[in-house]
């Protein structure tokens, strides 16, 4: 491994034969011994550059265990991670931190912006905490509130915007400057159905713009929006979308 | 009665002649509800029978226009204050596959419940491509329709969760 230079796509890295995204044999194991629960795997899964995958599932089929071990938040117990590439067990902390800084966005139920920071303040945060100069920062998060439709709103705190607007908010800072890949648990938990319809529009067109995202969602309506839904039943991927479709492609 | 009071509906609005109902019942049910021409006339003749629509003296185009009578504003604003019913409980050949599969040996259900489950979401996402593409202004009955389409199909995935969550003893 050599250079410290951030993780970034190769030359040629959108081709599909390299997923963005890549687990391999993945096991995740919660607590020891006799008390050891598995709450993930074995499980593979390839995601392509520019993909929206949603993930279905019961409470705790491993849903948020995975989108944790995509978004480089958590280890597995056994198999390989890869994101762009690289191994995450071999990266390094370093690089470790700057793939999460730089390249994966994460959106929660809960916004979880910063309430002393306006709007556009909240989305340049990751750049500056990143090293970028305040002026460039502003420049980008305007350009990621744009996206959402929500510049006109950009000097309101958090306070004086609705649960929609929040959200949208907390897309944009997920994907404000070079951030390739979207993370988002149960983002509309909390919306109505107008509302959660237009962050799903938005998830929608990021990927449409070349972003790859996986959405983590009990809720039907949200999935049918990605492009690939996976059935996860006691931390297995027991079915998806699209492979009745496949196999009879295959056959014929 | 939908038919018939669908007539009645666009006859307030101005007296229409028969093409131009079922032009105007087809574009304001998004296309999902096709009225063959004969349908129209006989519905018309039904209702010209109640006294709820009457035929206008022919005009310079010599096709007979139809126009709704007080009785049939009546008709209307009753069926418009009526709610929905779903009248007999819908014989649902899913419901039914569902419960045989439970009261049967050696039948895998949750295997039934997740082809379903697959199936069902596949659909969702092509009404949700769709959806994608309709304009919330220009095409409004046409989202609204593919809306209540997904709604309904969302029904039956919750359906379908809560047959497996019962199956599994869970609380839920």
């Amino acid at each position: 491994m050599t250079g410290a230079a951030a993780p970034r796509p190769a030359a040629g890295a959108g081709s599909t034969s390299h997923p963005i995204l890549q687990l391999r044999s993945v096991t995740r194991v919660h607590g020891e011994g006799a008390l050891a629960v598995r709450a993930l795997g074995p499980l593979n899964l390839d995601v392509q550059r520019g993909e929206f995958v949603a993930v279905m599932g019961p409470s705790g089929s491993g849903k948020s265990t995975m989108l944790g071990l995509a978004g480089a938040l958590d280890q597995p117990n056994e198999g390989t991670v890869s994101v762009l590439g690289h191994d995450l067990a071999t990266i390094g902390a370093q690089r470790l931190a700057e793939l999460r800084r730089r390249v994966i966005g994460y959106v929660f139920q809960d916004f979880n912006l910063l309430p002393g920071l306006s709007a556009l303040e909240n989305v340049a945060l990751p750049l500056e905490l990143d090293g970028a100069r305040p002026r460039d920062a502003w420049i980008e998060a305007r350009k990621a509130l744009e996206d959402v439709q929500l510049d006109h709103l950009a000097a309101r705190y958090p306070d004086d915007l609705s649960g929609g607007e929040k959200q949208r908010v907390a897309v944009a800072r997920a994907c404000v400057g070079p951030r390739q890949i979207l993370l988002a648990d149960e983002p509309t938990g909390a919306l109505d159905t107008v509302t959660s319809d237009l962050v799903m529009r938005l998830m929608r067109a990021q990927c449409d713009a070349g972003r790859t995202a996986i959405l983590v969602t009990h809720d039907a309506g949200h999935a049918a929006w990605a492009d690939r839904i996976l059935f996860l039943r006691d931390g297995r991927i027991v079915d998806e979308t699209g492979r009745a479709a496949r196999d009879r492609a295959s056959r014929a | 009665m939908t038919v018939k009071n669908s007539l009645l509906a666009i006859l307030a609005q101005e007296p229409t002649h028969g093409y131009g109902l079922k032009s105007t019942f087809e574009r304001s049910t998004a296309g999902t509800w096709p009225l063959n021409i004969g349908q129209v006339y006989q519905t018309l003749s039904r209702l010209e029978r109640d006294g709820l629509v009457a035929a206008r003296p022919a005009d310079d185009s010599a096709r007979q226009t139809w126009q709704i009578t007080e009785a049939g504003r009546d008709a209307l604003n009753d069926w418009y204050r009526e709610p929905v019913i779903a009248d007999p409980p819908v014989r649902d050949e899913l419901a039914i596959k569902v419960l045989l599969a439970i009261a049967a040996d050696k039948v895998d259900v949750s295997d039934i419940l997740q082809t379903q489950r697959t199936a069902t979401m596949e659909r969702i996402q092509e009404l949700t491509r769709h959806k994608r593409k309709a304009d919330p202004e220009s095409e409004l009955p046409w989202l609204l329709m593919i809306e209540a389409l997904v709604l309904k199909a969302e029904a039956e995935v919750k359906w379908l969760d809560l047959c497996e969550a019962r199956l599994a003893g869970g609380a839920s």
